[in-house]
């Protein structure tokens, strides 16, 4: 957020855009790749026009994003209670810890026969993907969370005689709470791109199939115009939940110390 | 007390929750009859190889046999073999390679009709090895020694190109084989990371069409009536619902002879599950869809096969083919 000194932030990122936009339409037109493999810009966007005007590509975009919205909701409903219940309990932590740290770190990728071999192409093999991916992301964000719990406010809710519910609600949740949207906007990234990467492999239906299709059929410049299409979409999420974010932490301090845009 | 049960809970949960993830819906899709239509999901994959089933949909091929038809277009094939055995898919379309891999391994799976053949005529085929312009490799036999990329090593491609190798009296033992998928191989080729190119079309044309030049109709090599690839469905559905799989059967033989006889319609119909631009569609070689598939043909991909070393052993034909 420095960088709202020096000028309008969002002036600077369409310059920047458009400086990159321009790069890529001249690349290509210089010779520097051969135009076959990386159409310029304007090709681009006239295929993405073409896309854009048929029915398979709204489908497809509304496939990536229910895919997308379902696997997220699993994933952070699964990953805040899971993460609230394991965080509180020492013994679970301890217990837990070493399976956490050894199944965090497979790619989700590693399950595609997992997962095609239950699901097949259908809906349920993104999901596996997407969910697998996001919920490590908000598990170990809401056991930071937890962690993070101030010992003394902790003790003073229980010399008070704070019911379990009442330590959860009052205190453990508002602590939690900044590292819970942490999690979710990490989470809501990696879930579009998992997305994305189910349908691209598996065949899926969305976006991902899209660009599948395009590719094999040497359809080079809606390849990239779809491509194109998936960037667009993680920026915008990325930027509804970085709003979200602001709006709802308003209160909290690690929102409240940040400079205002 | 409470702090148990807590931790019950937890325990079940994160024993659950991967489990869980994926299973909110169930895998639809494959199922049978409704008042009468069987309800049928096919794999395929998006290619030139599967427009006469597109076309007979269209049709209503199948409709009239009472199957409402469901097309599921996986990417290069991997889904289907498994899809099919595990009833998501109740038919499915691959190459012959794969599905005598399968049977080698005992995968319970049958061929129930032709898929796609070569058109059997040198230089006019849908599939062939290529070089870039300028390349000094003019002949199969150059290839010793040099750098080849098919789609997926231990398939039909290197034993294609291999049994082209040594037609044209080189050691096939001495070629290098990489894989990689067919829409890379062009700028491979043009950036030398590669020798030549065993490719099928649109990549075919696009590569001929900037400069590229064919140097061996690996299909019509091994055979000028190849049958390449098939439709297939598993064992079981044979067993307990016969009467569909003939009805498939014969959608699927007049979809193959409607679009033998019909190539316009063909290129037409390649708009609506392809992206291939209108240029290419005009100008790719369309492959021959006879309904029959030639058995001795298979059988020499058969012993091709066996004697590269990619079948454990020898495929049975006779458990395969129908």
């Amino acid at each position: 957020m420095t960088s709202a000194r020096r000028g309008n932030p969002v002036l600077l990122g369409f310059a920047g855009l458009a400086g990159l936009l321009l790069i890529l339409e001249l690349v290509p037109r210089l010779g520097l790749v051969n135009e076959r493999f990386l159409p310029p810009t304007s090709r681009i966007a006239a295929a993405l026009a073409d896309e854009v005007g048929t029915a398979v590509f709204w489908q497809s975009l509304g496939d990536t994003l229910y895919a997308w919205a379902v696997g997220l909701l699993i994933a952070v409903v699964a990953g805040v209670v899971a993460g609230l219940v394991i965080g509180s309990v020492p013994v679970l932590r301890e217990l837990t810890a070493s399976t956490v740290e050894f199944l965090r770190p497979i790619p989700s990728v590693a399950l595609i026969p997992l997962a095609v071999l239950l699901y097949g192409t259908e809906l349920g093999s993104t999901l596996l993907l997407v969910c697998y991916a996001s919920f490590w992301q908000v598990l170990v964000q809401v056991l930071y969370g937890v962690a993070d719990v101030d010992p003394v406010a902790e003790e003073t809710a229980r010399s008070y005689r704070f019911s379990a519910w009442g330590r959860v609600r009052y205190v453990l949740w508002p602590t939690a709470l900044p590292y819970v949207f942490t999690g979710f906007r990490l989470a809501a990234s990696v879930a579009l791109v998992l997305a994305i990467t189910a349908e691209l492999v598996i065949g899926a239906p969305g976006l991902g199939k899209e660009i599948a299709t395009a590719q094999a059929s040497d359809a080079v410049a809606t390849m990239y115009a779809l491509i194109v299409v998936t960037g667009a979409l993680g920026v915008v999420i990325n930027l509804l939940t970085r709003t979200g974010e602001r709006r709802l932490l308003a209160w909290h301090q690690s929102v409240r110390g940040e400079v205002s845009l | 007390m409470r702090r148990r049960l807590i931790a019950g809970l937890a325990l079940a949960m994160v024993a659950s929750t991967v489990a869980a993830c994926g299973s909110d819906k169930d895998s639809g899709g494959s199922g049978t009859s409704s008042g009468g239509v069987d309800n049928v999901t096919v794999g395929v994959i998006p290619i030139i190889d599967v427009a006469p089933i597109y076309l007979g949909q269209s049709k209503g091929f199948f409709k009239t046999r009472n199957i409402e038809l469901k097309l599921e277009a996986g990417q290069g094939g991997a889904a289907i073999v498994p899809g099919v055995v595990s009833n998501q898919f109740q038919f499915g379309f691959s190459n012959l390679t794969s599905l005598m891999i399968a049977q080698t391994k005992n995968v319970p799976i049958k061929a129930i009709a032709a898929g796609v053949s070569t058109t059997g005529e040198q230089k006019k085929d849908f599939g062939a090895l290529v070089v870039k312009a300028g390349s000094p490799i003019k002949t199969a036999k150059d290839l010793v020694g040099k750098k080849v990329s098919v789609n997926t090593l231990k398939n039909i491609g290197d034993t294609a190109t291999r049994n082209s190798v040594r037609l044209a009296g080189g050691d096939d033992k001495k070629v290098n084989f990489v894989e990689m998928p067919f829409p890379n191989m062009q700028a491979a080729l043009e950036k030398g990371d590669i020798d030549s190119a065993w490719v099928v079309e649109p990549q075919l044309s696009a590569i001929k069409a900037a400069g590229g030049t064919e140097i061996a109709s690996t299909f019509v090599d091994i055979d000028p009536k190849l049958t390449i690839a098939a439709y297939f469905t598993s064992q079981k559905l044979i067993a307990d619902n016969p009467d569909l799989v003939k009805r498939f059967t014969d959608a699927i033989n007049e979809s193959l002879t409607y679009a033998d006889g019909h190539p316009d319609e063909v290129r037409q119909i390649l708009t609506t599950y392809t992206k291939i631009d209108d240029k290419t569609r005009a100008a790719v070689i369309l492959p021959k869809w006879p309904i029959e598939i030639n058995k001795a043909s298979v059988q020499k991909v058969a012993d091709l096969g066996t004697q590269d070393g990619i079948f454990s052993s020898a495929p049975d034909l006779g458990k395969l083919l129908p």
